[in-house]
């Protein structure tokens, strides 16, 4: 339907743009209302503190070998939103005489996973490799695997498992 | 100067997009009569429809469409996350601003006589979408996964297999199966987000096309058609005034009062379920309606009722559109709607008399306040995975279980005879860690039926601590 010209006139353009302001303002209002909820509401658990790890028990000491490569998988917990998630993670232990290493399963480099060939530990996603102290030998990895807190008692191995961040020259607990 | 930049801008964008044109179709549209306070409430409805878009997507990114974990991750939403009360609360107070908009929308419509000639269709697709505003508010009822779903889908449920002949192979598809289960919540929950929301939204196209190709009807009384006024400004003012008072009402109910949240479903329970007000004049019907006369409410009238709606402008053929000169139109009209706001007083009067029935709704909602007010607690996932970890064995029951529980409710908490099973106890309602520590203290004066012997003294609290830490994680 063409329509040559209001009838009432055209209106004044002060009162035009007037009732245009408003209409604007209340979606720009309405918008923000939502729009900050929302912000708030979606990127909230990422600013979550990060749990705290119990001592987990890997065994007796004697179940590690002299210069031998053991996998051992430790339970943690994870508050992750609705739920308490209980999930497992791999450590490494390497027992030498009377010292031991716990490391982490976790490649520093982008967080794949750690395995072993022959007596050194590799990363097949990038090709790292770092020898039985943990030291790097080849690779893109910043740094060496990164070790693990424990504690012996009673001739049984305690780990604390923690997360680190990837990609840096050094050691940062995540969280 | 400036402004002779921001006109280049705009020119160059209208040579790539045609946007001055789509902007002058969509300001400028015509409306014979004036603009009214009496035209807002499509353009209410469309802004509902985006409101339970927005808040509706984000729900969905923390809510879990499983029986197991849809509760959970509710109240999550509900009680944990900074603003999840005010979105879960628009979602729900303008599900039902959307039925009543949309019942006012076209019981306008029709006392107006704006379905008449050249808007048969634009009719027939809002009938549809009051339709498909009903499915949404039935299969969104559910997903809580609290009593009240699990209840009122479980009758919504039956009443679909009530139809004659395709009743029970009906009501199975529906289900999934033979019982209302996690396959039901995971088809609600693809219905609720996918399918009636693209229903939904085409059809808001072809309506609004239809709107615009016919353009507005105008007032019934045909004096003023000569008056036409362009939708922008004073028509769009009004329109936005309306939805920003709507917005705030609905903000502010949000806030004081929250859309509600009960204990998680428990099929053992016994519960009194009601439905949604918008459903009560049905559901009173069905109270005199024995046996195979139920068919009339669930049926019968409803389909008659969209049925007639759907075909109304095609059998009232007549141009007059006063409603007034339409005696027997507005009389019906009235009847209907009349009708059922007093079927909704009545149940509601019949519940609150009925000491019965008073008293156990009393309780249901006690119950439900005490859930709601309990602070988050999150669900508990992975605990038998992780003991397997550990060496294969479940977790163990602390000793203090053994000597004192185990005689009665088994040495796993598996129960025995007359004596409950404690597995999953945590899961049912009023067993939080607080109630299960009162039920061990002094079951008789904490309330249960058959209480245990009275209170066990030679548990020291720790222990007692302990016993109730392994029931948490027992499944």
């Amino acid at each position: 339907m063409a329509i040559e010209n209001d009838e009432s006139g055209a209106p004044a353009p002060e009162r035009r743009s007037f009732l245009g302001l408003i209409s604007g303002l209340a979606v720009a209002g309405i918008s923000t209302v939502l729009g900050v909820t929302i912000g708030r509401y979606s990127i909230s658990p990422a600013f979550s503190a990060s749990n705290e790890q119990d001592w987990t028990d890997l065994g007796s000491l004697d179940e590690f070998a002299e210069g031998k490569l053991v996998k051992k998988n430790v339970i943690v917990s994870q508050d992750a939103g609705w739920g308490k998630f209980q999930t497992q993670r791999s450590v490494w232990v390497v027992r030498k005489g009377e010292t031991v290493k716990v490391f982490s399963g976790v490649c520093p480099h982008l967080g794949c996973s750690v395995n072993t060939r022959a007596d050194k530990f590799i990363c097949a996603c990038h090709g790292s490799e770092w020898n039985v102290e943990g030291v790097t030998q080849a690779g893109p990895t910043p740094r060496g695997l990164d070790t693990l807190e424990f504690r012996v008692e009673n001739n049984k191995l305690k780990v604390k498992y923690q997360d680190f961040k990837q990609g840096l020259a050094s050691k940062e607990v995540l969280g | 100067m400036a402004e002779s930049k921001q006109n280049k801008l705009y020119d160059w964008l209208d040579e790539r997009t045609g946007i001055k044109e789509i902007t002058r179709e969509a300001l400028d549209e015509p409306i014979r009569g004036g603009a009214r306070w009496a035209y807002v409430f499509g353009s209410l409805l469309l802004f509902l429809f985006a409101i339970q878009v927005v808040t509706g997507i984000f729900l969905s990114l923390y809510y879990v469409p499983s029986a197991d974990h849809a509760h959970a991750s509710v109240s999550y939403i509900q009680k944990a996350v900074p603003g999840g009360a005010l979105l879960r609360g628009l979602h729900h107070y303008s599900a039902t601003a959307m039925v009543i908009l949309a019942v006012a929308h076209l019981a306008q419509t029709f006392l107006f006589g704006a379905y008449k000639k050249k808007r048969e269709l634009l009719w027939c697709a809002g009938v549809m979408m009051l339709l498909i505003i009903f499915a949404f508010s039935f299969t969104g009822y559910l997903l809580p996964w609290d009593q009240a779903a699990y209840f009122g889908t479980k009758v919504g449920t039956s009443i679909a297999g009530e139809i004659p002949v395709v009743g029970s192979v009906q009501q199975r598809i529906i289900l999934g199966g033979n019982d209302l289960t996690t396959v039901t919540l995971s088809r609600f929950f693809t219905t609720h987000v996918f399918l009636l929301p693209l229903a939904l939204a085409g059809l808001v196209g072809l309506h609004l096309y239809l709107f615009r190709r016919a353009t507005p009807a105008g007032p019934f009384h045909n004096r003023d058609d000569k008056k036409i006024e362009r939708f922008y400004p004073k028509q769009a003012f009004k329109d936005s005034v309306a939805i920003l008072i709507c917005f705030i009402a609905l903000v502010a109910l949000a806030i004081y009062s929250p859309a509600e949240l009960g204990p998680v479903a428990d099929p053992t329970a016994d519960y009194l379920a009601r439905p949604p007000w918008y459903f009560m004049p049905l559901f009173q019907l069905l109270k005199y309606s024995p046996g195979k006369w139920a068919i009339i409410p669930t049926v019968v009238l409803p389909a008659a009722l969209f049925g007639t709606l759907f075909l109304l402008p095609f059998f009232d053929r007549r141009e007059e559109r006063h409603p007034l000169r339409r005696p027997l139109a507005t009389v019906l009209l009235t009847l209907i709607i009349g009708g059922s706001i007093g079927l909704i007083f009545l149940a509601k009067h019949q519940d609150r008399t009925n000491p019965e029935f008073a008293d156990k709704l009393k309780r249901q909602e006690e119950e439900m306040r005490d859930y709601f007010t309990k602070p988050f607690e999150p669900q508990i996932i992975g605990a038998a995975a992780a003991s397997l970890a550990s060496g294969g064995k479940a977790l163990e029951p602390p000793q203090a279980y053994a000597e004192n529980c185990a005689a009665c409710h088994g040495e796993k908490g598996e129960g025995a005879a007359i004596f409950p099973a404690l597995i999953g106890v945590a899961g049912k309602p009023q067993r939080s860690k607080e109630d299960l520590l009162k039920i061990l203290d002094n079951s008789k004066a904490y309330g249960l039926k058959s209480p245990m012997p009275e209170s066990f003294p030679k548990i020291s609290p720790e222990d007692k601590q302990k016993i109730v830490e392994w029931l948490m994680h027992l499944k």
